[in-house]
């Protein structure tokens, strides 16, 4: 019997450009790392089939035929929902499952594409010969398959949780099958990834899980291939910019992010606030802005990727992460990387390794504001907070989270 | 059979083009206008093709047909630009109907068609008066009778109005403010300086304007005899005033309906009998202006009324206030519009989104309006516009559909974020 892990089966769901958040960051850095750094031969499924080569790993789409046929099955990327961004591959024709639409679905129709995804990934896993060491399933709409794909092969599972539906959802209104198929990939693989000491901690009290089955590995993140360009230069350069980019939903805590704009613009009457992102929660939070009188004070760009995503960084003066419950919070570390003082919530499995920025509680939005007020009027708070956070990078590379990922699949792999 | 007034509206908005908030503070954007593809060019042409070019030619065509027929406009300001840059030959038309000066009258407005009668005293005297000067530039008519944006009507806009000297006032009959009393008759306002009113005739005005084309409606389709029969209800000491959009005609009713047509035959008919007569809003209101020797034959003479104005520096024309006391009172202590169903203004400031973006415009007034910065002046105007506040209505019901057909954005909260921008922009040049 061979004793090192040589090739992983993994079961994704969304990779970049095709994301909708940090999940598909997350696969491409991992990935990307354990196949150049640790030498793994990977295989990589999504219910889709994506339009580009991927080189460093074999990707499959694993479309099941009804999807094609069905009028209702999202055609589009979600972010492509807001027109004035524009969507470079908006004409490739691909058939994608937008997770948080999923969500959305009827319970009925929800199970049935998730096993579906699960049939064709366990055709595909069939079809490998088998000659996989591990199996690494990302999140709940790859637990069916994975649990599947174990039980067929009697390889080990290993599932890896970036997110749980307690982060996703208000208190109690999770989705019960979304929940019990999180609880179930948990029980039944043989060791769990957590994305933070915060996700296990959710895991062993939500879901009962043994914390000696946990490890965590923080997500890494790739170096700047060029230095960031920071400066007024980009816009609204006589105004201090506060930026939060993440999904419009309940968990990601806009709402507080609007009650500190209020707190701040009391003083500071010019500072810009910009919301970054799309989601369930847009029109609300349009009215909110509307009912605290902010316009002109708050603006609403719309989904950002790409270019846009780098100069709304590279421009902002603060960047804010008030989330309820964050798994990770990937964003935070792509602003300290852009040298921008982050505020963050203790929330946010990040804080456990971004430790000089500023972690507070989400609800706390007069320490918010105060700390937003502190880093526009003085320079040296602000430098030093920057300063902590590029210290902090240095230790959060893809490589060492893979490293740490090939520990797991060997522990697996041993049993 | 009543006197008609027949009064129609002339306005296109500046809609603001898609805004990227990384173009904030960038000093060169135009908030309406796209490099590639300019909406309101689009838009103004469209309808012009569809709507001012066929209507104002038959206009012309009745006009000269019959110098009986007459027909009042409010043009406004950022309309005659836009006619100017995008269709000479709308200007060209309006020329020529404005040269009729006993069949046609040009009335008074807010140059940019805003809502700052309800939030500016200030800026709606110097509105209405840039609206003066552009109609003596363009018309060489001297407008002395009034409307306010989408019929907008208060005690307290009345007395503004009295105030700057104009005549007269169209807004719209409200049944809650009229207590029973007939429509078809001239009010004067319930204010210090007394100022004659005319108001709308909402069902037989409606009826051409909304209903026409309603397949579902009991009279569809609208005959020109059953409407004129509707007319005749009204007695030879009545007016009856017909207020609309211009863009009913070819435009909300499409040339397939019949519209032109139908208009046509109905003014043919309706002054085939000698007796009936359509007036100008202000011949309808000359018994109560201040007779003087020289004007003594002007006041029984439209043509030599007008005439008689000169020049905008040498309008002198006052109202009799001993006559107008005996008018009955039209009391509005709320504004009221023509808009909706209910006839009040909150399809452009009940929702927050409205109330945000127009107390953040009217915040701006005092630094704005103190730099006397041109150019900025006119951006922040053409924002104060009050389509882009309509656009933003949340209303949901029969209204709501009308809101949407005339919205630019997907939604209204679309158009807020958009409008935001752009007063986040106007608010970086400030600093």
């Amino acid at each position: 019997m061979q004793a090192n892990v040589n090739r992983v089966f993994m079961i994704g769901w969304e990779y970049p450009p095709h994301n909708s958040g940090g999940l598909g960051v997350a696969c491409e850095g991992l990935t990307k790392a354990l196949s150049d750094d640790q030498q793994l031969q990977i295989d990589f499924t999504l219910p889709y089939s994506p339009p580009e080569k991927i080189q460093h790993m074999n990707v499959h789409g694993c479309v099941d035929e009804s999807w094609l046929d069905d009028e209702n099955y999202p055609t589009q990327p979600p972010f492509s929902v807001y027109h004035q961004v524009p969507v470079a591959f908006e004409a490739v024709d691909l058939k994608m499952l937008d997770r948080y639409k999923l969500t959305a679905l009827p319970q009925s129709i929800l199970e049935t594409k998730v096993e579906q995804y699960a049939g064709k990934v366990l055709e595909t896993g069939a079809s490998t010969d088998q000659d996989f060491d591990i199996i690494h399933a990302h999140d709940w709409m790859s637990f069916p398959a994975g649990i599947k794909l174990k039980q067929k092969t009697g390889k080990p599972l290993v599932t890896h949780i970036h997110s749980t539906e307690h982060d996703r959802t208000a208190l109690g209104t999770g989705s019960p099958y979304i929940t019990h198929t999180e609880y179930e990939g948990v029980r039944m693989s043989d060791r769990v990834i957590a994305v933070s000491g915060y996700t296990k901690h959710l895991l062993v009290e939500k879901y009962g899980a043994d914390p000696a089955k946990i490890d965590v590995v923080h997500n890494g993140i790739d170096p700047l291939i060029t230095p960031p360009k920071r400066g007024k230069h980009y816009f609204a350069s006589k105004r201090p910019v506060v930026a939060f980019m993440g999904r419009l939903t309940l968990h990601k805590g806009v709402e507080y992010f609007l009650a500190v704009a209020k707190y701040v613009t009391r003083q500071i009457p010019d500072a810009l606030f910009v919301v970054a992102g799309s989601g369930d929660m847009y029109h609300q939070l349009l009215i909110r802005t509307a009912q605290e009188r902010l316009t002109a004070s708050v603006l609403f760009s719309g989904f950002v990727r790409d270019r846009q995503k780098e100069i709304l960084l590279n421009r902002a003066d603060v960047f804010m992460m008030p989330s309820v419950s964050e798994p990770f919070g990937l964003v935070a570390l792509e602003a300290a990387q852009r040298q921008i003082p982050v505020i963050i919530s203790k929330n946010a499995g990040v804080s456990e390794v971004l430790k000089n920025s500023i972690a507070l509680d989400f609800w706390d939005v007069e320490a918010m504001g105060k700390t937003v007020i502190k880093i526009l009027s003085d320079r040296g708070y602000a430098s030093n907070i920057v300063e902590g956070q590029l210290r902090d990078l240095n230790n959060l590379t893809w490589d060492r989270a893979a490293a740490k990922v090939s520990q797991v699949y060997r522990k697996a792999f041993l049993g | 059979m009543p006197q008609i007034c027949f009064y129609l509206h002339l306005h296109q908005p500046y809609r603001l083009k898609p805004l990227s908030i990384f173009e904030v503070g960038k000093q060169k954007i135009d908030y309406f206008s796209a490099k590639k593809s300019d909406d309101n060019q689009e838009v103004f042409c469209k309808v012009a093709e569809k709507s001012y070019l066929p209507m104002l030619s038959l206009l012309l065509r009745l006009s000269k047909r019959h110098p009986q027929f007459k027909v009042a406009f409010s043009i406004s300001g950022i309309f005659i630009e836009q006619a100017e840059k995008y269709s000479p030959q709308v200007m060209k038309l309006l020329r020529k109907l404005a040269a009729q000066t006993d069949q046609v009258e040009l009335l008074a407005e807010t140059y940019y068609h805003s809502l700052s009668s309800l939030f500016s005293p200030a800026e709606f005297r110097d509105q209405v008066e840039l609206h003066r000067r552009v109609i003596w530039e363009k018309f060489e008519r001297q407008p002395v009778f009034f409307r306010n944006t989408e019929l907008i009507y208060s005690n307290d806009i009345a007395e503004q109005v009295a105030q700057m000297g104009y005549v007269g006032m169209l807004t719209e009959a409200v049944p809650r403010y009229l207590h029973g009393r007939k429509k078809t008759q001239v009010f004067a306002s319930a204010a210090q300086n007394r100022l004659p009113l005319l108001l709308k005739h909402a069902e037989l005005s409606d009826d051409i304007a909304f209903r026409f084309s309603d397949t579902n409606w009991q009279w569809y389709p609208l005959t020109v005899e059953r409407y004129q029969e509707w007319i005749a209800n009204y007695g030879a000491e009545e007016l009856v005033n017909l207020f609309m959009d211009f863009e009913t005609f070819g435009e909300h009713q499409w040339a397939d309906t019949g519209i032109f047509d139908f208009f046509e035959r109905w003014v043919q008919q309706f002054l085939s009998r000698e007796e009936n007569s359509f007036v100008l809003p202000t011949e309808a209101v000359m018994p109560y202006l201040e007779k003087t020797a020289q004007r003594e034959n002007a006041l029984t003479k439209i043509r030599a009324f007008f005439a008689g104005l000169g020049k905008p520096d040498a309008m002198k024309v006052h109202l009799n206030q001993k006559k107008l006391a005996a008018l009955p009172v039209y009391d509005v202590p709320e504004p009221i519009s023509w808009a909706d169903v209910d006839r009040d203004l909150t399809a452009w400031t009940e929702n927050d989104l409205q109330q945000d973006t127009i107390e953040k415009i009217y915040r701006l007034e005092e630094i704005i309006r103190g730099l006397g910065n041109q150019t900025l002046l006119d951006r922040w105007r053409r924002l104060q516009t009050s389509d882009h506040f309509y656009y933003m209505c949340t209303k949901w019901s029969a209204d709501g559909d009308v809101h949407a057909y005339f919205s630019p954005y997907a939604s209204p909260y679309e158009a807020y974020r958009n409008f935001s921008i752009a007063l986040a922009d106007l608010q970086e040049t400030l600093i």
